[in-house]
């Protein structure tokens, strides 16, 4: 499989709705593992196939100590989210050098067609649930720093064009 | 599903291949050689914006009837009459997920009509390119559109077997603005809201002058 590159932020694709999986076949079963490829490299704890230019609603997700737990998942969706919240320092590949503290529910339930091509619903709880939410943004065309106010989100762009020395 | 295509559906309808002509040279051999379908080729009225089904999504095709056989070829009658580079289903008030083009300019060149059912971008580049974009349902207002400069698209063919290729250039714009018709997204949903309202604006003024006649 391969490690694919990521978009850099803005980029049409990172801004617009995904389309839904019409069917798990081998196509989207490598797509996962060039996904889960990507993200072990990075490392990251997900990545949403928007990402990698791929605007299908696919994500993977692994915030195991030790990797090799990635969950697939195809069109996700929340159904339940609890009314406590929790803080991370998010980023992601398609926006480098920055972060953001993001409040975000503390446990979801998640339901989404998985590998066997079956819809399951799955409850996450802390980090994992903190990254299922950030992966599921992705795909509704939504950054983790659209939550920011906007000077916030502002700085936090404008932050990483200088760090990466761009204009 | 053990098969590596995406979008494959059952139940195909396994008919002939039919050769596409732009009807004004050859309207006679275009009749004839779809005698066997019983169905009169038509231009079909383009909606105008605003409408509400070019704001809805559509459903997908889940087999290729001499129905939808039917729509293609009234589609792409309806694209070379208006004149245009491609045409999505919705404009012709049908809710299916079926787009026609033929981003072939050139008057001398051959035609290069495509039917594709169930269009999925499968990837978008990072370059991104500009072109200035219009539409058969926004007529004669134009503007610049930013989208990922080539395209892999994954689609349904009219035998219904799964087809995959990647676009560069105007297709690539083109089979982009089609598919997002798809979606209920018009090209002027990339705009700012003031020059959106603008153009809005004057199709409401110009489908007030066609119902007045």
């Amino acid at each position: 499989m391969a490690v694919r590159r990521c978009l850099p932020w803005p980029h049409p694709v990172l801004k617009a709705p995904a389309a839904d999986v019409p069917a798990i076949t081998d196509e989207v079963r490598s797509l996962w593992a060039d996904m889960i490829d990507t993200m072990d490299a990075m490392p990251g704890y997900g990545l949403a196939a928007v990402q990698i230019g791929v605007p299908l609603r696919l994500a993977v997700v692994d915030c195991s100590e030790k990797r090799g737990q990635a969950v697939r998942m195809a069109n996700p969706v929340v159904l339940h989210a609890s009314g406590q919240f929790r803080e991370h320092d998010e980023a992601s590949p398609n926006l480098p050098l920055v972060s953001a503290v993001i409040s975000r529910p503390r446990a979801v339930t998640v339901r989404f067609l998985n590998d066997q091509g079956l819809w399951e619903d799955r409850d996450f709880v802390d980090l994992w649930a903190t990254s299922v939410q950030h992966q599921i943004d992705h795909l509704a065309g939504k950054m983790y720093f659209d939550h920011l106010s906007s000077l916030r989100r502002k700085m936090l762009i404008a932050r990483s064009e200088k760090l990466r020395g761009k204009k | 599903m053990t098969t590596a295509t995406l979008y494959r559906y059952s139940g195909a309808w396994q008919g002939p291949v039919l050769q596409w002509r732009r009807p004004r040279t050859c309207p006679f051999l275009l009749r004839h050689r779809n005698a066997h379908l019983k169905s009169v080729r038509m231009i079909r009225p383009i909606l105008i914006h605003p409408d509400p089904r070019l704001k809805k999504p559509c459903e997908p095709i889940a087999a290729i009837t001499p129905d939808i056989v039917a729509l293609a070829q009234d589609m792409l009658q309806t694209m070379y009459d208006a004149p245009g580079i491609g045409l999505a289903a919705p404009q012709v008030g049908v809710m299916k997920r079926l787009i026609v083009m033929d981003c072939e300019k050139r008057p001398e060149a051959t035609p290069q009509p495509m039917v594709l059912v169930n269009p999925v971008v499968l990837w978008a580049s990072e370059e991104l390119s500009t072109y200035e974009e219009g539409c058969l349902s926004i007529p004669d207002q134009y503007a610049d559109v930013q989208r990922p400069a080539e395209v892999r698209v994954g689609w349904t063919d009219l035998d219904g077997a799964a087809q995959e290729r990647q676009f560069d250039g105007l297709w690539a714009t083109c089979v982009q603005h089609e598919i997002d018709h798809l979606a209920g997204k018009l090209f002027i949903d990339y705009l700012g809201p003031l020059k959106r309202q603008m153009i809005t604006r004057k199709m409401e003024k110009l489908k007030r002058e066609l119902a007045r006649g």
